[in-house]
């Protein structure tokens, strides 16, 4: 589409432009993990360095104990733990529940089903925080546990969004599949388990994966719901109340080390499942 | 036949709505029901953990909330000369202090803002100043940070969208700052923002003679929103330039090469092709960023706390640490009211395909 070919000083700076963003975008994370490799006396070195550098000689020096004192935390450890819990319970019960809904909305005849779409589609917009008052005497009236609180309440945000693209999804299968699945004597529930479900196995794993993000990115919910119990703390709560295990000052070098923990698999998660993750971020905002 | 039929449609009926009652009641429990206890409380004077009996009290919390008076704030008088008092300093007229000007029942009301008209000087008292400061930094908050974010996901679409090497890391590298945990990636530009040259914004303004390296960034209020409106744009700009890099595909590449046989050059191919077709993407992405922008609660609790509130921070606030339900549903219930009446236009705007 562009001829940069055949202008060399065009075509130099198209790609400076790109450096220009591919920095943009990835600097605040490098700085991170500059700062993860730091010593507290390297972190409060005027100016700050680009990379670890001793105070005296000012060569590279990497520091790596931030590192272990993110491990030797206990509150972050049991942090990752209740993170893992709570996001993958979050993703298994919003597709559970959001295919069967979604089968229904895609693929069978049923009265009601254009208000039952739209009010799916104004859930997905629903504004958690309008709630929370509300969630937060249900859950200590009922005495519900913090995290079967979050998984329960993170459904807020996963179903709506997970029902809404696998509908769509549904909608696209041909409707030959179930007519030949019902002349060979299947019930429609045995031809969405056995024949539909299996179909849609992409589409799972694109919400899947969206609502896993969503659930151990989630904070309001989180940081509400375990002040009555700490140790039920997910990473972004344990990330904020993070003290430190060496340092005596706010712990900078430690919480960066923390920071690069729980961005890098997630970040790896991403990278794998690439084109899943932007066909469902572009399916959830164009179609709903 | 035909009743063997209908039979088929009864049960595909009855099925399609057991496979709907998980999804239904899970939202009926989470959603409705605690949305109307929301609404319920907001009109109660109810406490957190509290033994005091809970009141209803109409919509005085409402009426708490968003009270707004603007008054006329007198010259000071010399009580010997009659004549008003000026500073003798500035030159200037000085003028009585707010809080004997506005009223203090039935609620105290305490100035939010003062400012001049035809040479009198008038101030605007608001009952809860920390709201209505939220309301108005949400909102300065979501108009800036999605206008940018708007302008730089375009620039970036339109960039990524050209062909050449690499286009491919490209991508990877744009759903970097999106797989950060919001919560981590203002930890991360707080350190960044550190009020002396150990923090990177300092240390480089030093070097390029922009400030002398001390500037308190998270501190300082007008440096406040700017920090946490970049921290944002960072953030969720590669969320906009993706959905917009979607509209860019579905534009067809016959377009710009019929446009390149009538010799438009590539500005105008850009603002007679590409801008009008990439409207609907356009759009769609800038009120879904809007509504998400309109609820941010994750950086203004790391970043600022109680030093500076947006709506759902100090919803959370008001639940928390005040103890104060009535108060933090009422606040509830005017964010869904804001947001229930943008979504209400996206669905407007869009139209839903049922079939």
């Amino acid at each position: 589409m562009n001829k940069f070919r055949e202008n060399p000083i065009r075509r130099s700076l198209f790609y400076l432009v790109i450096l220009i963003i591919v920095i943009y975008l990835l600097f605040p994370f490098y700085w991170a993990l500059n700062s993860s490799l730091k010593s507290e006396s390297q972190l409060s070195m005027t100016p700050a360095t680009f990379v670890p550098r001793d105070p005296q000689t000012n060569e590279i020096d990497f520091y790596l104990t931030n590192y272990e004192g993110v491990f030797a935390s206990d509150k972050f450890v049991r942090g990752l733990f209740n993170s893992l819990v709570v996001a993958t319970s979050t993703t298994i019960l919003a597709l559970t529940a959001g295919s069967f809904a979604a089968f229904a909305l895609g693929k069978l005849r049923f009265k009601g089903k254009t208000p039952s779409l739209y009010i799916i589609l104004a859930m997905t917009m629903f504004p958690q925080v309008t709630v929370l008052s509300g969630l937060y005497a249900i859950i200590n009236a009922l005495n519900l546990g913090a995290r079967f609180s979050m998984i329960l309440t993170y459904m807020l945000f996963t179903l709506p969004f997970t029902t809404w693209v696998l509908t769509a999804f549904f909608r696209e299968l041909p409707i030959e599949i179930m007519q030949s699945a019902q002349v060979d004597g299947a019930t429609p529930f045995q031809t969405f388990r056995l024949i539909l479900l299996p179909l849609t196995a992409p589409a799972l794993v694109t919400t899947g994966l969206l609502s896993f993000i969503a659930a151990w990115n989630e904070y309001l919910f989180a940081l509400t719901f375990t002040t009555i119990d700490p140790a039920a703390r997910t990473v972004p709560v344990a990330i904020q109340y993070f003290s430190g295990q060496f340092a005596r000052q706010e712990p900078f070098g430690e919480i960066m080390a923390a920071a690069v923990v729980v961005t890098v698999p997630i970040v790896v998660l991403v990278l794998i499942f690439q084109r899943r993750i932007v066909a469902g971020l572009t399916a959830g905002a164009v179609k709903g | 036949m035909a009743k063997g039929s209908s039979d088929l449609s009864k049960n595909e009926q009855k099925l399609a709505y057991r496979l709907l009652i998980p999804a239904f009641l899970i939202l009926i429990i989470i959603a409705v029901y605690p949305l109307g206890q929301v609404f319920y409380a907001s009109f109660t004077d109810k406490e957190f953990a509290s033994s005091e009996q809970t009141n209803f009290i109409g919509l005085e919390n409402y009426d708490k909330l968003l009270s707004l008076t603007i008054k006329e704030l007198p010259p000071k008088i010399n009580e010997e000369t009659g004549e008003p008092i000026i500073d003798e300093e500035t030159g200037k007229v000085e003028y009585e202090s707010p809080i004997r000007v506005l009223p203090r029942k039935p609620y105290l009301y305490r100035p939010l803002n003062e400012f001049n008209i035809f040479g009198n000087r008038y101030v605007i008292g608001s009952a809860d100043t920390d709201f209505i400061n939220s309301l108005w930094n949400t909102i300065i908050f979501t108009v800036a940070s999605v206008f940018l974010e708007t302008l730089l996901g375009l620039g970036i679409a339109l960039v990524v969208n050209s062909e050449f090497k690499g286009r491919g890391v490209m991508r990877a590298v744009m759903l970097v700052p999106w797989a950060v945990i919001t919560v981590v990636s203002a930890r991360m530009w707080e350190w960044m923002f550190e009020p002396s040259r150990i923090g990177f914004f300092n240390m480089l303004f030093e070097k390029f003679g922009f400030s002398s390296g001390n500037t308190a960034f998270l501190s300082m209020s007008e440096y406040q929103l700017p920090s946490l409106i970049a921290v944002d744009v960072w953030k969720t700009t590669p969320f906009m330039a993706l959905l917009i890099l979607a509209g860019l595909q579905l534009i067809p590449n016959e377009l710009y090469e019929a446009a390149e046989v009538d010799g438009a050059n590539k500005i105008r191919q850009f603002f007679t092709i590409t801008l009008p077709l990439l409207k609907p993407s356009l759009a769609v992405a800038l009120i879904f960023r809007t509504l998400d922008a309109l609820r941010v609660f994750d950086v203004f609790q790391v970043m600022l706390a109680q030093k500076r509130y947006s709506m759902a921070s100090y919803n959370y606030f008001q639940l928390i640490s005040a103890r104060n339900m009535g108060m933090a549903s009422a606040i509830g219930v005017i964010i869904f009211i804001l947001i229930f009446a943008f979504a209400v236009l996206y669905i407007k705007m869009l139209g839903v395909e049922t079939e």
